[in-house]
């Protein structure tokens, strides 16, 4: 593998983790919001 | 309340808009305009990624060790949120490093490990951050798991200075002298452009770790005030 | 001083109870003389060898059959609400850490007392007058291990896969210790004396005051957690 390959190789995994990570985040923050949406909801409806 | 989440949100996304055009920058630098060096060719633009990754992983166990003190003494629930949102990515960041590390390695000296004093340190870093994860999720009461991850959090801080001293002590008595020594830090002659690409490629990442951090602070909130209220119901 | 008048009363209890009962300190010697044995089985620790990996290996045994009474060492206060009891009194928590740090130091101490010269005999060694050096490094090795360690054994105390979590979390924070020692003892073994040696055991010494101080004030809040 030349060295080129070595660096696409780093910055790929490194950029891709980096992604990958925040897609997570952006999956937990919207189920998150979707649970507190849901048990917001039926709270007030309990009131 | 909803404005201020409104208002958070929007710097949120500010701070991330502004990582993504800084990393945008930091890429063309680091890939395209930055010259080759001169022993290590392009293999060295490696550095751009691997220099920037390890310091903010130093900053992400300073804000552990930070949050943490703050929360033994006041116990306000954001400190603890705040900890191990910095530990969480603080171990992403560490992974990468020693990734990088390696890739980097294989090139230039020929192996994809070698226990030199900064790839060990690493290692042991990852190994800490490993245990703070590992520690909150096996204590199931929410409180007693603050604390006690606040505990290694403080020792953990407490220690590094220690780790690094005998770690270096370790490799470098005794140590025969030769041409390619690896623990020789890579910025030592680093031509003026080269820092360039690096203090961009710096800053981007800065950005882009306070950018995750925030946002994974915001989950945090989040997933705490779900807690509650699956726990007392209404307000 | 109120406070070490605590600690000792406390540290009392637990040679009574260990006394009568027996159960980690017995446990913890025969464990350390049987990888004695499994290192042999390992290794084939030759003549020449056997100086050279002396301090590793002996270290390695120390070192987990030290988290073995780590393990064990909050298991009587665990037992019957005596933790419950103890907090509840006007004790000062810090006397209870210094009581447990003790208590392990001494079963630790015990244990290399006899698994030193055991490992002489084993392998032959010859240079049985820098045992005495030898232990004391060794001393000052145990005595940081038992510092960190009481703490999270007391964080590790609740958690699920506790033995397993405790030296996970423990050893990392260990190296320090872990590097001083055994280099010192390699220093000591090769040249007879010191010397160099002495550099890594000011770091052992400095590991232990800190630790000790920081576990000294933390440990509080962690046993009332």
């Amino acid at each position: 593998m030349g060295p080129w390959g070595f660096v696409f190789l780093a910055y790929g995994i490194v950029w891709s983790c980096l992604l990958l990570y925040l897609f997570s985040l952006k999956r937990r923050q919207r189920k998150a919001a979707a649970e507190l949406l849901q048990l917001r909801s039926t709270s007030r409806g309990t009131d | 309340m909803r404005e201020t989440d409104q208002k958070q949100g929007r710097g949120r996304t500010i701070l991330g808009v502004l990582a993504l055009l800084s990393i945008l920058v930091g890429l063309a630098w680091g890939l395209i305009l930055a010259p080759p060096d001169a022993y290590q060719g392009e293999v060295q633009r490696i550095m751009y990624l691997h220099i920037p990754t390890i310091l903010i992983a130093y900053l992400s166990f300073f804000i552990v060790f930070v949050a943490s003190c703050l929360y033994l003494w006041k116990r306000e629930r954001r400190d603890d949120i705040l900890a191990y949102s910095a530990a969480e990515i603080g171990i992403l960041f560490t992974g990468l490093t020693i990734i990088e590390g390696s890739i980097w390695g294989k090139p230039t000296w020929g192996v994809w490990w070698t226990w030199d004093a900064r790839l060990t340190l690493t290692a042991i870093l990852f190994l800490i951050f490993t245990g703070y994860m590992i520690l909150r999720s096996l204590i199931e009461d929410e409180n007693r798991g603050a604390i006690c991850g606040a505990v290694l959090g403080i020792i953990g801080f407490l220690d590094i200075p220690l780790i690094h001293m005998s770690v270096y002590w370790w490799r470098t008595l005794h140590q025969p002298p030769s041409i390619l020594r690896p623990d020789k830090l890579p910025w030592e002659n680093v031509h003026p452009s080269m820092l360039l690409a690096l203090s961009i490629n710096f800053l981007a990442f800065l950005l882009l770790y306070f950018y995750l951090l925030a946002l994974r602070f915001r989950v945090g909130e989040m997933q705490d005030e779900v807690k509650k209220l699956k726990l007392y119901g209404g307000q | 001083m109120e406070l070490l008048r605590q600690a000792a009363r406390l540290l009392w209890k637990d040679f009574l109870l260990e006394l009568r009962r027996r159960e980690s300190l017995v446990t913890m010697f025969f464990f350390g003389a049987l990888l004695l044995f499994v290192f042999q089985f390992a290794f084939e620790i030759s003549a020449e060898r056997a100086a050279e990996m002396a301090p590793g290996l002996l270290w390695l045994a120390f070192l987990f059959t030290g988290t073995l009474g780590l393990t064990q060492l909050f298991q009587a206060e665990r037992e019957n609400h005596c933790l419950d009891a103890l907090l509840l009194s006007p004790m000062d928590r810090a006397s209870l850490y210094l009581a447990k740090v003790s208590f392990n130091l001494f079963l630790m101490l015990l244990v290399e007392l006899v698994i030193f010269p055991l490992f002489w005999v084993l392998f032959n060694l010859t240079s049985w007058h820098l045992l005495p050096t030898l232990f004391f490094v060794a001393f000052l090795g145990t005595l940081g291990f038992c510092v960190l360690g009481t703490l999270f054994s007391a964080v590790t105390m609740r958690a699920r896969a506790k033995e397993l979590l405790l030296p996970l979390i423990l050893f990392p924070l260990m190296i320090p210790v872990i590097l001083a020692t055994i280099r010192a003892m390699e220093i000591i073994l090769r040249s007879g004396e010191l010397g160099e040696g002495a550099a890594w055991l000011r770091l052992l010494l400095g590991f232990d005051v800190i630790f000790l101080t920081a576990g000294f004030l933390i440990f509080e809040w962690v046993i009332e957690a």
